[in-house]
């Protein structure tokens, strides 16, 4: 800072400040404020599409007749929805392992691995489900029976109606 | 504090003397004409920053081209603001541009020493065209395909090369994604580049010979024809 530059004073108690200090303040404060205003509006508008969620898209999702799915042994059942994400609409496959002992009553099991996403199998000789990315396995009601995962198969809530089978929504943990 | 952090830089970095040539530099006493540069230049760093924050949703597609604009626009939080400022500071650019030229016109500013500082600035002036003219096809609506076909017809009638240059505008005969996608790649690449390149050279010679002074009356009396004013 350059000093013994002319100096002003603006009401009694103010301490004397240089023009030049003034001004480098002021230009300092501009565009911190310029700075803020275009900031906070930059932040929303790269934060924005974090807002949306997944889901089913629709209130029940038909699977078919409780007459198809097979006793005793988990079998994979795919379902397309329409899902908009951006500007485009496409439809996409949810696939769930379907799994009833009685063929009364039914569950219904994520085929996503909760370690980090990739698409589990059911081995009909292991009697196990398994991750082909880090070699987990899970049980057949869906707990983990080896391997990273840190927790069970996501559970669909289902609903009978008239013999058909529906996917109402996630079990919430 | 602030001192303290400024100083532990000073001593790495060494970096007060560029501040000072920079920004403590001595000008003449001028008047407010001669902000005009640096409000074009502060547009455009915002043309910068907006323009970037738009690349983050834009498709340049004619499938997704609209969409996406559409969708800035009208679903992502702050898109209208973003784009907004994007749109009118492109016109914002263009006319303080003109006027920072006109302003140097009348001084006599392009003179000696500084005609490289002149010639830079004719040709950021004719980046900034392009980058209008490139940047108006990009929303791929009526307006900007209509206003393309018109703007890159008159190619046509440039002697000899003229239907060439068309085509080489358009990438082809008539417009089409080759069109959408070029114009696209000249206005967030090809283009930058070329202002980077200039505005370099122009900022490095506004702060290397310094600006001019407003000319003075008297030396208008002493080397030019005496003015008559007429009351």
């Amino acid at each position: 800072m350059v000093h013994g530059e002319e100096q002003w004073t603006s009401g009694a108690g103010m301490a004397k400040m240089s023009r030049r200090t003034f001004l480098s303040r002021a230009t300092t404060t501009m565009v911190g404020g310029i700075g803020a205003l275009m900031g906070i509006p930059t932040v929303a508008y790269l934060v924005s599409p974090a807002k949306a969620r997944g889901g089913l898209g629709v209130d029940r999702l038909p699977l078919g007749p409780i007459s198809k799915f097979p006793v005793g042994e988990p079998t994979l059942f795919k379902a397309a929805i329409e899902r908009k994400t951006g500007w485009v609409t496409q439809t996409e496959e949810l696939a769930f392992y379907v799994f009833t002992e009685d063929g009364r009553n039914f569950s219904a099991m994520s085929n996503i691995c909760t370690h980090l996403g990739c698409r589990v199998r059911w081995i009909t000789d292991d009697e196990q489900f398994f991750c082909p990315c880090h070699s987990a396995t899970f049980n057949k009601n869906g707990t983990v029976a080896s391997g990273p995962p840190p927790r069970a198969l996501d559970q669909f809530e289902l609903l009978v109606e008239d013999e058909q089978l529906f996917v109402v929504g996630k079990v919430e943990a | 504090m602030i001192e303290k952090i400024d100083l532990w830089f000073e001593e790495r970095m060494g970096w007060r003397p560029i501040w000072k040539a920079l920004a403590l530099r001595n000008i003449p006493k001028v008047t407010w004409a001669y902000t005009l540069g640096s409000a074009t230049l502060l547009v455009m760093v915002n043309q910068i920053l907006t323009g970037i924050l738009l690349t983050i949703y834009y498709v340049p597609s004619p499938q997704d081209a609209y969409n996406s604009v559409s969708f800035i626009t009208n679903e992502i939080t702050a898109g209208w603001l973003i784009r907004g400022l994007h749109h009118w500071g492109a016109s914002a650019m263009v006319i303080l541009a003109g006027l920072h030229m006109i302003r140097v016109v009348v001084h006599g500013a392009y003179k000696f020493p500084r005609e490289v500082t002149w010639f830079t600035g004719l040709g950021l002036l004719a980046v900034t065209m392009a980058f209008g003219f490139t940047g108006y096809l990009l929303p791929w609506d009526q307006k900007a395909y209509w206003a393309t076909t018109v703007g890159t017809r008159m190619l046509e009638v440039v002697p000899v090369i003229g239907p060439w240059l068309l085509r080489f505008a358009r990438g082809g005969e008539e417009l089409s994604a080759v069109t959408l996608t070029r114009f696209y790649g000249m206005h967030i690449w090809v283009l930058p580049a070329l202002l980077m390149l200039l505005i370099g050279i122009h900022m490095f010679l506004v702060v290397r010979i310094g600006i001019s002074a407003p000319p003075k009356a008297s030396e208008t009396e002493e080397e030019g024809p005496e003015l008559e004013v007429e009351a």
